[in-house]
């Protein structure tokens, strides 16, 4: 049974192994190879305490183990190569299918990344010169400490995955996983902590925290085999193949309920009058105020948007820093809109409905962005007023009336902009097994979406530092505005000239450009893949060499005369404050600073423009005929 | 702007379509004459759905052409689509939304008045049998029941040619009836209606013209007398796409 699912898990992971899932395997396996690298080079090195090595090494294993945990939840899915679902008519017991899936659990690129990473602990014996016995002790302590990752994680993946099925549940997950993700990204408040530490040792409540977890029971076994205390080790190993069961056990009976309970059926909704839905604008926004209210994943966004902002802007009280206070509603704001740039992959195929309306495409834009604004805007003002009035910021005024709308309408703008461009395709809503993990968040689009709202807000940031009083809240405003009805007008055009295409990449999952290649490779023979630049997803794939060359170096170069050369020295001639470092124009006489600069500026904007529209242009052919491509012999 | 009357409904010329190697709609050519109650017929994976997804603008085609009422439905969209109701075939519908506002925001989408969507709508659901799903998601729908609210959809802004594919599978035979009466008095009233079915005898109980389509290809098209040639529907649709029963003793273990 396991050797056969083991089979088929091969089979489906070979299969896989083409195009960008490879380039994200031989990624994600490199990445977790050289962290576990970190490991086992922190477990070698030589420490003025005897006792740090274990305790770094414990804490590494903590935040990895956490990683098991916690990754499925994050970052969507977990590992659900084989789904139990698909089993769930053969005559197996639960017991036999999950002994099954165990196995096969154990097989992939995780797991062995991860039995690299715990080798970190045999080193460390090795190094401590513990002794023969001990570091025999080391190696089955390394395997144990795998099975009860791999099988913990199975387990509080499928409890997450029960509990999110709820309101409360959806939210609790968005509070935690807002809690982990905010205190990583404030680590740096522990950094003064952490340097302490690796001189003076970690203070002992905290070695005996780390050592506690089950994460740090290897670590145990292994020290008290190199002090000779045998019960000890017996008890730490035998806790570790406990637990290990206990996973198992849990995960099993988990497993019977995930087969045989459906999804329950939803109570009655609430009908809202929705009276204000008059025009077909306002009609978008109505259905996608419902859709905010009624989808569980667009409310564990929100929730998740909300803690975090929370979280991030309060974690620095704790050594006293309020700076991010004021700053929560953007903080929120921002990450409102890196949760939603994917409202047509969300929505699935119903596009159709939409494409059978002539003219519905600029509607449909419009509405959306008015239903984010709506959803969006109360909570940031509010926000930001109370902890304004809160810590007593009141000369921030300026700064956070041109950032907040400016956030505000790049976010409404990027948000349909992404959502059309650069869409995650997923399973139909009435498709969906209610679970949320069940789609995993796409965190490159994240990132996108972060920065280019980020980045909307740029000219507001100029204009306070630049200019008067006013220019900041004005900008914000009217730049915001205007930026907003930009970016949604590029989406509306957008999404009525390759509507289609864009149906198709939602019903097959497949983006239309990237079908070409597909067709070549030879599914049987197993081949290196090649690392994928991701230039079919700007439709660069098309391009002629030379000019595709000229694009990736032009947007890629852009930004040194534009910005390194041309805006940093402008703003520190109007300034004032002038160090001349690697601007070439500081270094020239005087009457020729400015012309340098104009210059700079003038050939990074045409590198920029040039780059962009080539670009663009075949960004727009290729969604236009990847299909028609695909009958070449 | 009504329809020309020199036009047929639907027509459409060398339309075809390639997916990966696999030419799966080969230069069709299709004429719905105007007030026709059209039946598409063909095996699984003939390329119904296909066609009839590039007829109304839903998939691109790789060449050919889709008139609607004279109008290319991929030149000019905005005009045709005003023409037509769809019911496309396993693709979704708004389904955080309950039937009735589904139609009051798809007919607000189309710029219709509030009264006038609300008025329908009203009178859509309670012919179709869904008022009584008034507080149900059409997520929850069941199969029959999302039939039914897309037909709904389709209906809604009084289109004068609809394109239904597989409209009455999984309804139960009285929503069945009520659509089947529905979808009479439309083509009555000069309507026209193209739909993909695979009960032959529905097509016969409800069709004047019929077109029979294997592996891409148009295989016999014209009036129902003309493509039946004086046998049932059936036993002609057999003889055209060539299928065969199975000898006896092919999966013999089945009966052991
Ligand atoms: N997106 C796609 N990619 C690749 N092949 C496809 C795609 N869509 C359809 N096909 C293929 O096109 C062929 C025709 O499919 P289509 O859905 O049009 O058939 P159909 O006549 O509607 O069949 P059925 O009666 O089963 O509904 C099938 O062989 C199918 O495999
Ligand atoms: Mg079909």
């Amino acid at each position: 049974m396991a050797v056969l699912l083991i089979q088929m898990k091969l089979a489906v992971l070979r299969h896989s192994m083409t195009g960008r899932r490879a380039a994200q395997m031989v990624t994600g396996a490199l990445t977790g190879l050289a962290l576990a690298g970190g490991l086992i080079v922190l477990a070698g090195r030589d420490y003025p305490l005897a006792s740090l090595p274990f305790d770094l090494l414990g804490v590494g294993f903590a935040l990895w183990t956490a990683g098991w945990l916690l990754g499925p939840t994050l970052f969507g899915g977990g590992d659900e190569t084989l789904r139990p679902e698909h089993f769930s008519l053969l005559s197996f017991t639960p017991r036999r299918l999950a002994a099954g899936l165990a196995g096969a659990a154990f097989v992939g690129v995780a797991p062995l990344v991860t039995l690299v990473a715990f080798s970190a602990l045999v080193v460390v014996a090795v190094k401590a010169g513990v002794g023969a016995a001990a570091t025999a002790v080391g190696v089955l302590a390394v395997v144990l400490q795998l099975v009860v990752c791999v099988l913990a994680s199975r387990l509080v993946t499928a409890v997450l995955g029960q509990v999110m099925r709820s309101k409360v549940g959806a939210a609790l997950a968005a509070l935690v996983s807002a809690a982990i993700l905010a205190g990583l990204h404030s680590s740096w408040v522990l950094s003064p902590l952490v340097q302490a530490a690796l001189r003076t040792g970690f203070p002992a409540p905290f070695s005996a925290c780390v050592v506690a977890l089950p994460s740090g029971w290897g670590l145990v076994a292994v020290r008290a085999a190199g002090q000779g205390q045998w019960p000890t080790v017996a008890v730490a190993l035998a806790g570790l193949a406990a637990l290990g069961v206990m996973c198992w056990y849990g995960w099993a009976a988990l497993l019977k309920r995930r087969l045989t309970t459906r999804r329950p059926s939803g109570r009655p909704v609430r009908v809202a009058s929705g009276g204000w839905a008059k025009g077909p604008m306002t009609a978008v926004a109505a259905r996608e105020l419902r859709t905010w209210s009624r989808d569980l994943l667009r409310f564990h966004y929100l929730v998740f948007a909300l803690c975090y902002a929370l979280a991030f802007c309060l974690l620095p009280l704790a050594i006293d820093a309020p700076i991010f206070l004021p700053w929560t509603g953007a903080v929120f704001a921002l990450w409102v809109a890196a949760i939603s740039a994917n409202l047509y992959g969300e929505d699935g195929t119903e596009l159709w409905c939409k494409m059978m309306v002539p003219g519905a495409a600029r509607h449909d834009v419009r509405g959306r962005q008015l239903a984010w604004l709506l959803v969006t805007a109360p909570p940031t003002l509010v926000l930001t007023a109370a902890m304004v009035v809160f810590t007593g910021e009141f000369g921030l005024w300026p700064w956070l009336a041109a950032l907040v709308p400016a956030l505000l309408s790049g976010g409404a703008g990027v948000t349909v902009l992404m959502s059309v461009l650069r869409p995650v395709p997923m399973t139909d809503p009435h498709r969906r097994g209610g679970n949320l993990l069940e789609n995993g968040t796409d965190f490159a689009q994240v990132l996108l979406v972060l920065i280019l709202t980020a980045a909307t807000a740029a000219p507001a940031y100029f204009a306070v530092r630049l200019g008067p009083v006013w220019a900041g809240p004005v900008m914000g405003l009217a730049g915001g505005a205007a930026m907003a009805w930009l970016l949604g007008r590029l989406a509306a055009t957008r999404l009525e000239s390759s509507a289609p295409e864009l149906l198709l990449h939602l019903r097959t999952g497949v983006s239309p450009k990237r079908r070409r290649p597909a067709a070549a490779l030879d599914l049987a023979r197993p081949h290196l893949p090649k690392p994928d630049l991701g230039l079919d997803k700007l439709g660069l794939d098309l391009a002629p060499t030379g000019r595709r060359a000229y694009v990736i170096a032009s947007l890629t170069l852009c930004w040194v005369p534009l910005v390194a050369q041309g805006i940093v020295p402008a703003l520190m001639l109007t300034t004032g404050h002038v160090t001349p470092s690697w601007l070439l124009a500081l270094h020239l006489p005087q009457h020729l600073q400015w012309p340098t600069i104009i210059a700079m500026i003038a050939l990074g904007l045409v590198l920029l423009t040039t780059g962009l529209g080539i670009g663009l242009y075949y960004l727009a052919r290729s969604r236009r005929d990847g299909i028609k491509l695909d009958d070449g012999p | 702007m009504g329809p020309s009357s020199r036009y047929a409904a639907l027509r459409l010329a060398a339309l075809t379509k390639t997916f990966g190697r696999k030419m799966v709609v080969d230069h069709i050519d299709l004429e719905v004459p105007r007030g026709s109650f059209f039946g598409l017929v063909g095996p699984n994976g003939a390329g119904k759905t296909t066609s009839l997804s590039m007829a109304v603008g839903l998939l691109r085609p790789d060449g050919g052409r889709a008139e609607i009422f004279g109008l290319d439905a991929w030149a000019d969209p905005a005009r045709a689509k005003k023409l037509i109701g769809v019911l496309p075939d396993g693709l979704s519908m708004p389904e955080r939304l309950t039937g009735r506002e589904l139609l009051r925001f798809t007919g607000l989408l189309r710029g219709m008045e509030l009264k006038e969507v609300e008025r329908r709508a009203g009178e859509l659901l309670e012919v179709l049998e869904l008022d009584e799903a008034e507080r149900t998601l059409v997520m929850e729908y069941s199969t029959g029941m999302r039939k039914k609210i897309g037909l709904a959809t389709a209906l809604l802004h009084a289109p004068r040619l609809l394109v239904l594919d597989e409209p009455l599978e999984a309804v139960d035979p009285v929503s069945a009836a009520s659509i089947k009466v529905i979808l009479q008095r439309f083509v009555g009233s000069g309507g026209s209606v193209v739909f993909s079915s695979h009960v032959m005898a529905l097509v016969e109980q409800l069709c004047d013209h019929v077109a029979v389509i294997a592996s891409g290809r148009v295989v016999a098209s014209g009036t129902l007398e003309a493509v039946r040639a004086g046998r049932s529907l059936e036993e002609r649709f057999v003889s055209l796409v060539g299928g065969q029963v199975p000898e006896v003793g092919e999966l013999a273990w089945l009966s052991s």
